[in-house]
């Protein structure tokens, strides 16, 4: 149970933080002399940053999976469910 | 089985039929039919950009009025007559056989819900409006022309009495007509995406029932509601139409989601890694669904604070599809997997699903939405998840059911080159419209001023197009040939996995 609230403060922290980051990045008040292009596109990056990381981990994962989990590979073995009424 | 082209049943049996089979093949027929009309609509908008138009070259369709009816009826296709449609058509098929009851709760509520779809459809397709699938006020209300917008506006309206009479009858066969010894927590996930599913169609479908009598009455000069010379906003039109078509989004993609719970386990021959985690995801996603309709208008001058809450309400969006990939991916993890056409389908769908939310993200961050609101990075996003994820989905599924639908099998390597063609078509399309987006292209669009860099992507997209078309003509040639003449399919067994399954042998009987 202490592992699963960690997990959900580690997941709370990793979304919510980056999410009220990017609030505050777009503002609302008058008089700001800042070149909000500059901001706005280096947000861009950072987030394809972490999208392009994650993306390359999620497909490379899918990609092995498909390769070694196919049934013509040569370590294939039925899985303990085959021929049974799961 | 339900058709048999060998020893056809007269069409008629099959019409007025209320067995839940014989719905769900009109449902399976009739998705289809406007899946390729639509789908050759679509190409015609990729051909028509192929090439920006210099002195009266590069245009193909006439004028940009006629180019706005033809992309205004693709999508209100696709959405309204292909993808939902086809939803129902699976959990016609599938919802009683799981819940183990004789059929739907209510069939002749079934069969008429199915019967409000043909004359709905002829009216968006005798009108042929212009205002786009989203009828956008003031627009839509003072300038679009009737009769085709008004046609346009009642053909949704019966589509929508369509929707909730299924849902009601979907919740219903569900929670009050699964077996005695089933508890809810038995039931499987694909009809547990249909429950979910059902429920927010039922919330969310009235709003924009109520926002099309107001656009109508509107454009018949007796309110205005939406109409700024009347002293009306069009703005809250907009609030109107995505509280029900955000939530509409997850009635999309849900049922998707079911059908790669369905296919993916048993071609990994091996149960769902965790059904719970499924049944979270879904009720999470249904609320999610709620909280994230203002993200489509940070553009209109929301305050801050409502930009924060609907922006941190459709982020919350993110964990919950992340636990339906992650429930694949493991899954898939130790199976031993058959790469049969359903199954390359569904991974190939989890892979865009993903490229799809990633791009999701970058359009809830509002300093980021400024950038690409109404460009082509939105359009990119959003057909990646219409034809990415829910058409690859859907595309798998109808290969999953062939043999149990026709008897038949079939042509596996067609249905290979099928998936192939579709997944570098769909890449190249919508992949490329997301840089076009950031170059500064506009959505919705008849023509382009000639930019080198817009070009290229127009003609990079176009040619993805094509090759989708090839691959859905193929598809077309496979399902009607291997109807009738496909090989005889075991059909306790059509696709060689080995163990049982709950379906096949109670579906022979359509009659009752």
């Amino acid at each position: 149970m202490k592992g699963i609230v960690g997990l959900l403060l580690v997941l709370a922290v990793l979304i919510i933080i980056p999410a009220l980051d990017l609030a505050f990045a777009a503002g609302a008040e008058p008089g700001e002399y800042v070149d909000r292009r500059v901001i706005i596109w280096n947000l861009f990056f950072r987030m394809m940053t972490v999208a392009f990381t994650v993306g390359a981990v999620v497909a490379g994962t899918m990609i092995w999976l498909v390769w070694r989990f196919r049934e013509s590979h040569p370590k294939a073995k039925p899985t303990a469910y085959e021929g049974t009424d799961w | 089985m339900v058709l048999e082209l060998q020893k056809p049943r007269p069409i008629w049996q099959i019409m007025f039929s209320t067995h839940h089979t014989d719905i769900g093949l009109l449902y399976l027929i009739s998705s289809l039919a406007f899946l390729f009309l639509g789908g050759s609509l679509a190409l015609a908008i990729r051909i028509e950009l192929f090439l920006p138009n210099i002195e009266g070259t590069g245009q193909i369709i006439a004028d940009s009025m006629t180019f706005n009816r033809i992309f205004t009826v693709h999508g209100t296709t696709l959405i309204f007559l292909f993808i939902i449609p086809f939803a129902s058509a699976v959990g016609n098929y599938f919802v009683p056989i799981m819940v183990r009851y004789k059929d739907m709760a209510y069939p002749k509520l079934n069969a008429i819900a199915f019967w409000m779809i043909p004359p709905a459809a002829v009216l968006v397709w005798l009108g042929f409006a212009d205002f786009t699938w989203y009828a956008q006020p003031p627009y839509s209300i003072i300038s679009a022309p009737g009769p085709a917008a008004d046609m346009w506006i009642f053909g949704l309206k019966i589509l929508g009495v369509s929707s909730v009479l299924g849902a009601i009858n979907f919740v219903i066969t569900i929670l009050k007509c699964k077996h005695p010894d089933m508890s809810i927590g038995q039931v499987p996930l694909l009809a547990w995406s249909f429950l979910v599913t059902s429920v927010i169609i039922i919330v969310a479908i009235p709003t924009f029932a109520a926002a099309l009598l107001m656009l109508l009455t509107d454009r018949l000069g007796v309110s205005g509601f939406f109409n700024p010379a009347m002293g009306g906003d069009p703005i809250a039109y907009s609030h109107l139409f995505w509280f029900t078509f955000h939530p509409e989004v997850y009635v999309l993609v849900l049922p998707a989601i079911g059908m790669m719970y369905e296919i993916i386990p048993r071609f990994s021959r091996k149960p769902i890694y965790s059904y719970n985690s499924g049944v979270f995801a879904f009720v999470m996603l249904a609320l999610v669904a709620f909280s994230s309709w203002g993200h489509h208008m940070f553009a209109t001058g929301m305050s801050f604070t409502e930009k924060t809450v609907f922006m941190v309400g459709t982020l919350a969006a993110v964990p919950a599809s992340a636990m339906h990939v992650f429930n694949f991916i493991a899954t898939m993890w130790n199976g031993r997997i058959k790469f049969a056409t359903p199954m390359m389908w569904a991974v190939g769908g989890i892979a865009l699903f993903f490229a799809a939310g990633a791009g999701g993200v970058v359009n809830t961050a509002m300093p980021l939405d400024f950038s690409t609101h109404d460009s082509y990075w939105v359009v990119g996003h959003f057909h990646l998840f219409v034809m990415g994820t829910i058409a690859f989905a859907s595309i798998g599924m109808v290969y999953y059911m062939f043999p149990y639908v026709t008897g038949r099998m079939y042509n596996e390597t067609a249905g290979k080159i099928h998936f192939f063609l579709s997944f570098v078509g769909t890449i190249l399309v919508f992949f490329t419209q997301h840089v076009l987006g950031l170059y500064g292209m506009p959505r919705r669009v008849f023509d382009y001023p000639p930019i080198p860099e817009w070009i290229a992507m127009n003609q990079i997209a176009s040619v993805g197009a094509m090759i989708i078309g090839v691959s859905m003509a193929i598809f077309l040639v496979n399902m009607i040939y291997s109807s009738g003449k496909g090989q005889l399919a075991n059909t306790e067994d059509p696709f060689g996995l080995g163990g049982k399954y709950y379906y096949p042998f109670e579906a022979k009987n359509p009659h009752h």
